[in-house]
């Protein structure tokens, strides 16, 4: 699908397959299109090109109030002239639902987000936490084919946010429904989905399982956006079926060969290693398996469940997480560090 | 348009309210523009008859507009700035003159200064010769203050306290702070204020009518070609003429505040806190409002005694007599007249105008832009002008099987859709789009949301197209001039003949009691919607 807006263009040749009954995020930085693939499937965009498939059915021609998806949206967008009570109600008044089914089923969905109670209340009298929960009490209410959600807990702040997390996860868990949910938060995908498209600049950079997204990012850009690394140049010295040999500064390596893109010996490639696939030590490391690398810690950062610190190797720096720190003095000096070799990623430039 | 495509529905309305807008705004205005032909127009030309009321009408909008606006902007001034006593008198006493035909200002000029009037004769035993020049200047400067300084004073009260009290902290004195800060932020919405004022006066047909004399404007010579004799092509010439400058006004207008619709004139005072001024001039103040108020009071002070004596200024009797007489007959079926079409149409146009705004702000399909345009261009058409294109284009044989009363009703709707539209774009541009997108992903279409999620939230929106509309259908003569019948005629028509024959009592007793109606009306809309109505004073 392609989705230009007068000369630039917000969605370029996008193709992906969302499996049904997933939680399926969209994950990007900001302007990287989105939003704007999300109100394409929506249907409040018409695409420039290609085709949108729900069910298997082709719904290009379809007006967006009959596409069976409903969208939760960043400011909740809820009618401030109703009560919370109708506007969950909205959407099963419009469908002709019957009064007593739809009693029941405004009265059944309050009670799934926790809201029962609080009825009769006009959305300007509830928390933002509350005032989200209603809009997707109100999407969810019309059991629609997709829900859509696009950055709905962005304007919460952090502790509410992790908290409604889970309980979007867990409510998504137990209806089954298909979730196309969009964030710039990679935390925030990384924990509620099952599957993830990383786009930029309105491409598909990677689509798939959030751990796959994590360890073997396909490009730099990647690596670096879903959290912290270590992106190292290297040289590509030998091949083998499975594996790679590579060297990088006097090191020399055998690690993991990455499926589904070329590598050549003698190019040249980057290193992908996570900081908490490290493990550090003051001596000399204990497993020989591994890759070693000598250093001294350059600086640190106590970040609560780990340490994070800048070693210095050779002329580089590597960042390196130490979980579980614990609340002895910290490491200073010279330093061992060393990282299982299908810990260490190749990325082709 | 894809989309339009895929609502059948939503199309069908949108070419209906296109079909209603060629018809009703763009079809009348067209025939009268081309309706003398280009050896018409050159024939015209050559005649130069219309070069005196061109100059005339030119001179009096300057001379009106400098002095209404230099009235009108003390006043604002004052109100807006100062610390008199009194404002909520002033206010009120600002505002009744935007509920009344603003040539009764003339009726009472003539009660006043006329042949016999109460100063002139009455006090001096002089019989001047008060038409002409002089006596619309002083005439349109007192009836086009009030609107000025309505106008000004949103325009002030608008710009920003807080730079204001910034100007002041850092030691610049009330007055400085008001030339060095105040006046240059705000001078484009004063522009802009300016020239409504200038168009308001610019059209004015029942001042200079009235006491204009052979001192003859567009307006009153386009009426007196058609009305006088029958010289429909000339007339539409000269009206084109007005239109054009009408037009270049607006234009202007619009350069200068970029379309901002409409001033919302409520009876409450803007909370903004300003810096005090010293008491010297809040005194001051007091006094030049209160002598404006007090101008106000004498000119429809005169109308009301008038109405309840025999025969002023003469026999100060007091009479229900010319009530009476405003009660019955015609002159009853024309108060009634008056109601029903200012009040149907209001309902009309400022619904129409607020779907027409929806399908405009909210829309993506082309051509959009020509709509806008078409929909805010009756404010640039002068009354008299208006009223001349309903006049050709529907005052057909083939129509007569319609009720007139219609066709008044019709010409109001479309004449005052600007203010209605302008405030319903404005209104939809406070509602964020996902409201709408909400009630679309719920599965309503785009009409159901309108209708459900945005219609209910506009409605600050459709009481201003309602009121303005209602207001300036109940004190138009110009638009109304060319379409009354006997059966179908109206309050300010009827004021208008009995001026004309000389019947003060009746004249000035219609006039108390079509004010009197409005405010009433007014008074219960306002109960209605629990107090929240507002006014948009200017022309969009
Ligand atoms: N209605 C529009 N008109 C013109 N350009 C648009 C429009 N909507 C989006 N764009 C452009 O398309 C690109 C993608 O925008 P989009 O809103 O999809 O980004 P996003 O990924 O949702 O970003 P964010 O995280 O900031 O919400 C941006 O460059 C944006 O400027
Ligand atoms: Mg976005």
């Amino acid at each position: 699908m392609t989705k230009r807006f007068g000369g630039v263009t917000a969605v370029d040749d996008v193709s992906f397959d969302v499996p049904k009954g997933a939680f399926a995020t969209l994950l990007g930085p900001s302007g990287c299109g989105k939003t704007t693939t999300l109100r394409t499937i929506a249907g409040f965009y018409d695409p420039d090109a290609g085709d949108i498939q729900i069910g298997g059915r082709r719904v290009n021609e379809l007006p967006a109030h009959r596409r069976g998806t409903a969208m939760v949206f960043q400011d909740y967008a809820l009618f401030p002239h109703m009560t919370v009570r109708d506007n969950v109600a909205y959407g099963l008044r419009v469908a002709h639902t019957g009064a007593a089914e739809r009693t029941r089923r405004v009265r059944e969905t309050l009670a799934f987000v926790g809201l029962t109670g609080l009825e009769d209340r006009w959305p300007s009298q509830l928390s933002g936490g509350q005032q989200q929960r209603v809009a997707v009490a109100r999407a969810l209410v019309i059991e629609p084919q997709v829900l859509l959600l696009d950055e709905p807990l962005s304007n919460l702040d952090a502790k509410l946010r992790e908290q409604l997390r889970v309980e979007l996860r867990t409510l998504q868990r137990r209806l089954g429904m298909t979730f196309v949910y969009v964030t710039h938060d990679q935390g925030e995908a990384l924990s509620l989905s099952d599957w993830i498209a990383v786009m930029n600049a309105g491409k598909v950079e990677q689509a798939g399982e959030p751990w796959e997204i994590y360890y073997h990012p396909r490009t730099a850009f990647l690596a670096d956006f879903v959290g912290a690394v270590n992106l190292v140049p290297a040289r590509v010295s030998e091949l083998a079926e499975t594996t790679v040999t590579v060297t990088f500064g006097t090191h020399r390596a055998q690690v993991r060969r990455p499926p589904d893109v070329t590598v050549t010996a003698g190019h040249d490639v980057l290193l992908c290693v996570r900081p908490e696939s490290f493990s550090i030590t003051p001596a000399a490391p204990a497993d020989r398996n591994g890759i070693a690398l000598e250093g001294t810690v350059a600086r640190r950062a106590f970040l609560g469940d780990t340490m994070r610190y800048w070693v210095r190797v050779d002329d580089r720096e590597w960042i390196v997480d130490q979980p579980d720190p614990g609340a002895a003095s910290p490491l200073d000096g010279a330093v061992s560090l060393s990282v299982r070799p299908e810990r260490v990623h190749v990325i082709a430039e | 348009m894809r989309s339009l495509r895929r609502e059948p529905v939503l199309l069908l309305a949108l070419l209906a309210v296109v079909a209603l807008v060629l018809t009703f705004i763009v079809y009348p205005q067209v025939q009268v523009v081309i309706a003398p032909g280009p050896s018409g127009y050159v024939d015209f030309l050559q005649g130069g008859t219309w070069i005196g009321p061109l100059r005339n009408s030119v001179e009096v909008t300057l001379l009106s507009t400098t002095t209404a606006v230099l009235l009108g902007f003390v006043y604002a001034y004052a109100m807006v700035y100062s610390h008199m006593p009194w404002k909520p008198f002033f206010r009120v006493i600002g505002i009744l003159p935007l509920l009344s035909p603003p040539f009764v200002v003339a009726a009472s000029y003539l009660l006043l200064f006329g042949p016999r009037g109460i100063v002139t004769y009455g006090v001096f035993g002089q019989s001047p010769i008060i038409f002409g020049l002089f006596g619309i200047w002083g005439v349109q400067t007192i009836a086009y203050f009030p609107f000025a300084y309505q106008l000004i004073a949103d325009v002030l009260s608008r710009s920003d306290a807080r730079m204001e009290q910034a100007a002041r902290n850092l030691g610049a004195g009330p007055w400085r702070v008001f030339w060095t800060v105040t006046l240059p932020l705000s001078r484009p919405g004063l522009g802009a204020a300016i020239l409504t004022t200038a168009i308001y006066v610019l059209e004015d047909f029942g001042n200079p009518q009235i006491i204009g004399g052979i001192f003859t404007v567009l307006p009153t010579q386009a009426y007196s070609l058609i009305s006088g004799f029958g010289d429909f092509t000339s007339a539409a010439a000269v009206s084109t003429i007005l239109l054009l400058l009408a037009l270049g006004l607006y234009v202007a207008k619009i350069r200068l505040d970029g379309g901002r619709a409409f001033v919302t004139v409520s009876g409450r005072a803007s909370s903004m806190p300003r810096p005090p001024v010293p008491l010297g001039l809040s005194a001051a103040c007091f006094v030049a409002c209160l002598a404006l108020a007090a101008l106000l009071v004498l000119v429809y002070g005169t109308l009301v005694v008038s109405a309840f004596t025999a025969v002023f200024p003469t026999n100060l009797t007091f009479t229900v007599r010319h009530f009476e007489f405003v009660a019955t007959g015609t002159n009853g079926d024309a108060l009634r007249n008056t109601l029903t079409f200012s009040v149907v149409a209001a309902a009309f146009s400022a619904v129409f105008a607020l779907f027409a705004g929806w399908l405009v702000q909210r829309g993506t399909w082309p051509g959009r832009g020509a709509l806008d345009f078409l929909l805010i261009m009756p404010a640039a058409i002068p009354g008299i002008f208006f009223g001349i294109g309903y006049l050709t284009a529907f005052n057909q044989a083939w129509l007569d099987w319609v009720n007139r009363g219609w066709l008044i009703i019709i010409a109001m709707i479309f004449w005052n859709i600007p203010v209605g539209y302008q405030a319903a774009v404005a209104g939809l541009r406070q509602v964020d789009r996902s409201l709408d997108e909400a009630a679309t992903s719920l599965g309503a279409s785009k009409l159901r949301g309108f209708r459900d999620v945005l219609v209910p939230m506009l409605g600050g929106s459709l009481r201003v197209g309602f009121v303005t509309t209602f207001v300036r259908a109940v004190t138009t003569l110009s638009v109304v001039i060319f379409l009354f019948t006997p059966a179908t005629t109206v309050a300010t028509i009827r004021i208008y003949q009995l001026v004309n024959d000389l019947n003060w009592g009746g004249a000035t007793a219609f006039t108390v009691a079509d004010i009197g109606m409005a405010i009433v009306a007014l008074v219960i809309f306002a109960a209605l919607a629990r107090g929240r109505i507002a006014l948009g004073a200017a022309r969009a």
